[in-house]
């Protein structure tokens, strides 16, 4: 019989030109071209073509796009529980994250809390650890955040209001000239990788080490009907593409950030890496556990997300620490 | 003849409820935008003399922006603010006008209302069926009222859009009489 | 294809004279169903998947008008017009035209001079030409021509200055640029500093050099006793300043977004008012009611510029472009030349707010490409569109005047006036392009 022929769209938030969170949609759409033989293609909006970059859930579950590339996260407004799916302050690392999702509960609890936007939800790229973002000065005590005005979007600025600073919204375009200029005293973006372009580190020299998205993850929305109607072998190759790319952006994330810390290090050696404090650390924590507590007391899918989250952290956790961790300790030893 | 005359003033009176309803309308605009500009003046502030930013009183900010510009929308229609190309318009008699913006508001303006009104209808059910709230700590919560301003403001649209038609008809039959 | 035919199918259906918006908004429809109807029939589609591809296309407008709600940048538009309605309804405006006059008028050309020197004022505290236009129509046309100016010079440099509010910082062409290119507000303004500095500087230049090479076009006026004149001119000219400075000041030094400054600067519009006696509530709702007018307008024509781009984008017709302007003799020179070439015939014919929202976007990704600084880039752009409120035979300024001046002056005496003006702004236009070292661009 002859192959079918399926054309999709996917909308982006990013901008097309933001490496890497633009990679996983453009690669996807390229292997599925080619592993359907040109018979099934999925062209990609940018944020610049659709102009609605925080509403891609909902442009997927009314399909006027069929697919999507976003974060859990964006859509808290919605649903709650989407808030813990993309990462958690104190919470999973990527490697940790992948195998919850894949091997320990996670797609099951994922899919609970899609199902209700008729989408399916997959895993479409991680940022690893995210940097805790630059400061124009040091941060030594709890003193020193008290009405601190910093850009810190999410659970991470829900956490920071609790100690005292003072977070603010201020879009992408306007964030190098605020920090410049001390509209904000601080801000936190994602690491060396996309950091560099955006050139904070020419205006705030203390750029802290992070705490509270350790393993950011991008998500890929399908609209499940549309899903439905593809035929068998296209849900394969899509399934098996996202999977693909999604780890590739971790890759591909990685090499520029380790690049172009590099880089930053040579041109302003005037950088200082600081990690927080044990007393603020102490204080993050806390009020990560009471935010989240209070969620998980108000409503039970969160509960049952966060439940499955901490759970399995607990149990990954003391794998990581005798593994990977240690490795990076004992080969320092060496050094 | 004297029918015609009853009709014509029929017509008129109808016309004159509806202009001052789209008038007061204009009022309440007028005073959100007031409203607003104040809004923002005490959230600078607040951040900087208090140290101490609201979100939810940055949110009001462009709530009251939204009904600024959707209701607007209609009010500029009636005070004929919507600028045209008009370098043949300006040279066509006054009944011609008419007739243009009479087809105009029926084949260009109530189409693309329709469209944008019924096109929402999805979009403000998802946000009021969801429950959906502000994605900030600490702001605004019932999203979807905020967001049936999009409807609202295009069904206003519409009631000036019907109001523009008996303006222009109005014009055609007093250029006949 | 559809797309391309569609551009100019607006071009055209706009010449009916319904509304810019709503005439978007119809051809967006029309040809969204067109250009649904060819994506799915060659794939075997019925009229049904159709009308269902066409609908799920509009059913996108509810997202994108949402956007604009949320957008703080724009929000500064509706507090920078009532700025300016303040300022203008409470008399200041008049007062400032008035003592500028007596303080220069002694000079050869003096009376131009200051109402460039007012309209300078009056664009840097807002951005709304009509106002300007017209309160200098009233006030400092009536005085030139009895002190026997030339018509021509007259009329020129009240429609020039009048516009000046397009390019001096904060004006609203600067802040939908900064929107659509996605660029701090705050920088558009800072890099629009010199290069309007340079034009006003040109115009007075032009003005001084004129006037004394013909010696009849503007004669020096005796006014007097001088001592309470500039006692008087500087109580007028300190106040609106006064409120300049904190507004642009503040914007500059990052204490506040353009946004809040405007509501910074609104409100010091009213204390101004307040303060010169002329503060009523009727005056501040009619200035409200005036506010509203404006933005509904400015946001009517980007939604239906919204509609017409998505279709636009959704034909695919941006790629065509793309393609086009990138095959270019001269890549960088030739996209530059004839894009300016492009805004300037498009600006005889429509407005800069339909240039800002339906042809600049198309250009950007292309400059992107190209490599071309996006700030200098938009301040070309914003340069070339002030140009289109003077340019005969549809330039906004020129109305204005005509509707105030009335009999003492002819179309014709205006048209002629703003001749030299046109060709300053273009001299200054081709200097940016030539020299933006020299305004402070690092390209
Ligand atoms: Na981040
Ligand atoms: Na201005």
């Amino acid at each position: 019989a002859e192959a079918k022929k399926v054309k999709w769209k996917l909308a982006m938030t990013w901008p097309s030109t933001l490496t890497p969170f633009a990679s996983p949609s453009l690669k996807v759409a390229k292997l599925v071209e080619e592993m359907s033989g040109g018979n099934f293609t999925i062209k990609v909006h940018g944020k610049e073509k659709h102009k609605a970059a925080l509403a891609i859930l909902d442009m997927v579950k009314n399909k006027q796009y069929e697919m999507g590339h976003s974060s859990a996260y964006y859509y808290k407004g919605k649903s709650i529980s989407t808030a813990i799916l993309t990462t958690v302050p104190f919470g999973m690392t990527s490697t940790e994250q992948y195998s919850w999702y894949y091997y320990g509960g996670g797609e099951a609890v994922t899919k609970k809390v899609f199902d209700k936007f008729k989408v399916n939800c997959y895993p479409g790229g991680n940022t690893g650890v995210q940097m805790g973002g630059w400061f124009k000065k040091e941060i030594n005590t709890l003193a020193d955040l008290k009405g601190l005005k910093m850009r810190i979007p999410g659970m991470a600025g829900e956490v920071f209001s609790k100690l005292g600073v003072n977070v603010t919204n201020i879009p992408a375009g306007e964030l190098y000239t605020s920090l410049d200029r001390g509209t904000i005293d601080a801000l936190e973006w994602v690491g060396p990788g996309m950091d560099i372009k955006m050139g904070f580190h020419k205006v705030a020299p203390y750029y802290y080490t992070g705490w509270h998205e350790p393993a950011t993850e991008l998500h890929f929305f399908v609209n499940q009907k549309a899903f439905k109607k593809l035929p068998a072998e296209y849900q394969t190759i899509l399934t098996v593409a996202m999977k693909a790319v999604s780890a590739d952006m971790m890759y591909e994330n990685f090499d520029m950030s380790q690049a172009a810390w590099a880089k930053m290090q040579k041109d302003f050696p005037n950088i200082k890496v600081k990690t927080f404090s044990k007393s603020i650390l102490d204080a993050m924590k806390k009020a990560t556990d009471e935010t989240m507590e209070s969620y998980a007391k108000k409503d039970a899918l969160f509960n049952e997300v966060y439940t499955s989250r901490k759970d399995y952290l607990k149990k990954a956790r003391d794998w990581t620490e005798i593994s990977e961790f240690d490795y990076v300790k004992t080969s320092q030893m060496v050094e | 003849m004297e029918s015609t005359n009853k009709s014509l003033l029929r017509l008129k009176r109808v016309e004159a409820s509806f202009n001052s309803f789209i008038d007061k309308m204009g009022r309440v605009i007028a005073w959100v935008l007031i409203l607003m500009i104040f809004n923002v003046l005490f959230d600078v502030v607040m951040r900087y003399f208090f140290n101490n930013s609201s979100i939810a009183m940055q949110e009001v900010e462009w709530h009251l922006f939204s009904i600024l510009i959707l209701f607007g929308l209609g009010y500029a229609l009636k005070e004929g603010s919507h600028v045209r190309v008009d370098f043949l318009y300006d040279n066509f008699s006054v009944t011609t006008k008419a007739y243009i913006n009479i087809i105009g508001t029926l084949l260009f303006l109530f189409p693309f209302a329709l469209l944008i009104i019924f096109g929402s209808y999805e979009y403000v059910m998802d946000a009021y069926t969801m429950d959906e709230i502000s994605e900030d700590p600490g702001g605004l919560t019932h999203r979807w009222i905020v967001k049936a301003m999009i409807p609202a403001g295009f069904i206003f649209l519409l009631f000036a859009g019907l109001t523009y038609i008996l303006k222009h008809i109005i014009i055609i039959k007093e250029a006949k009489v | 294809m559809i797309g391309i035919y569609m551009f100019f199918a607006a071009l055209i259906l706009l010449s009916i004279g319904y509304p810019v918006a709503f005439s978007f908004g119809a051809i967006s429809i029309f040809f969204g169903f067109l250009a649904a109807y060819m994506e799915v029939m060659p794939d075997g589609g019925t009229l049904s998947l159709v009308m269902e591809e066409f609908f799920s296309m509009f059913s996108m407008m509810p997202f994108r008008i949402y956007s604009t709600m949320t957008n703080k940048l724009l929000m500064a538009i509706p507090l920078f017009i009532f700025m300016g309605i303040v300022l203008e309804k409470s008399g200041l405006a008049a007062r400032l035209l008035e003592s500028m006059g007596t303080l220069f008028g002694k000079l050869r050309g003096g009376l131009a001079i200051s109402t460039v020197i007012v309209g300078s004022l009056l664009a840097a505290s807002t951005g709304v030409v009509g106002a300007s236009v017209v309160a200098m129509g009233v006030i400092s046309l009536p005085v030139m021509l009895r002190y026997g100016y030339c018509k021509k010079l007259a009329a020129g440099t009240i429609c020039a200055s009048g516009t000046l509010g397009q390019i001096i910082p904060p004006s609203i062409i600067l802040i939908i640029l900064s929107d659509v290119f996605g660029q701090p507000a705050g920088d558009m303004f800072r890099a629009a500093i010199l290069p309007s500095a340079i034009l006003v500087g040109s115009y007075i230049l032009y003005i001084l050099v004129i006037t004394n090479l013909k010696k009849d076009l503007a004669p020096a006026i005796d006014m007097g006793d001088q001592t309470d004149v500039v006692r008087k001119a500087l109580f007028a000219i300190i106040p609106p300043l006064l409120l300049v400075v904190i507004v642009l000041g503040s914007i500059f030094s990052g204490i506040a977004t353009p946004t809040e400054s405007a509501s910074v600067g609104s409100v010091g519009a009213i204390l101004l008012a307040i303060a010169y006696r002329s503060f009523s509530f009727k005056m501040l709702e009619d200035a409200a009611l005036e506010t509203a007018k404006v933005t509904a307008m400015v946001i009517a024509i980007l939604l239906g510029a919204t509609a017409f781009s998505m279709v636009f984008v959704y034909t695919g017709a941006d790629g065509i472009v793309e393609e086009f302007m990138m095959s270019l003799p001269g890549e960088k020179w030739g996209f530059l030349i004839l894009s300016m070439l492009v805004i300037m015939i498009l600006g005889f014919f429509i407005d800069f707010f339909e240039i800002s929202y339906i042809v600049v976007p198309i250009l950007i990704p292309i400059a992107d490409a190209i490599g071309i600084d996006p700030i200098w880039f938009a301040i070309l752009i914003a340069m070339n569109l002030q140009t289109s409120f003077l340019t005969p035979p549809f330039g906004f300024s020129l109305f204005y005047l005509k509707g105030v001046a009335s009999d003492s002056i002819r179309t014709v005496d205006i048209y002629k006036g703003v001749i030299p003006f046109i060709i300053i702004q273009i001299t200054v236009l081709a200097s940016i392009v030539l020299f933006p070292e020299f305004y402070g661009f690092n390209i």
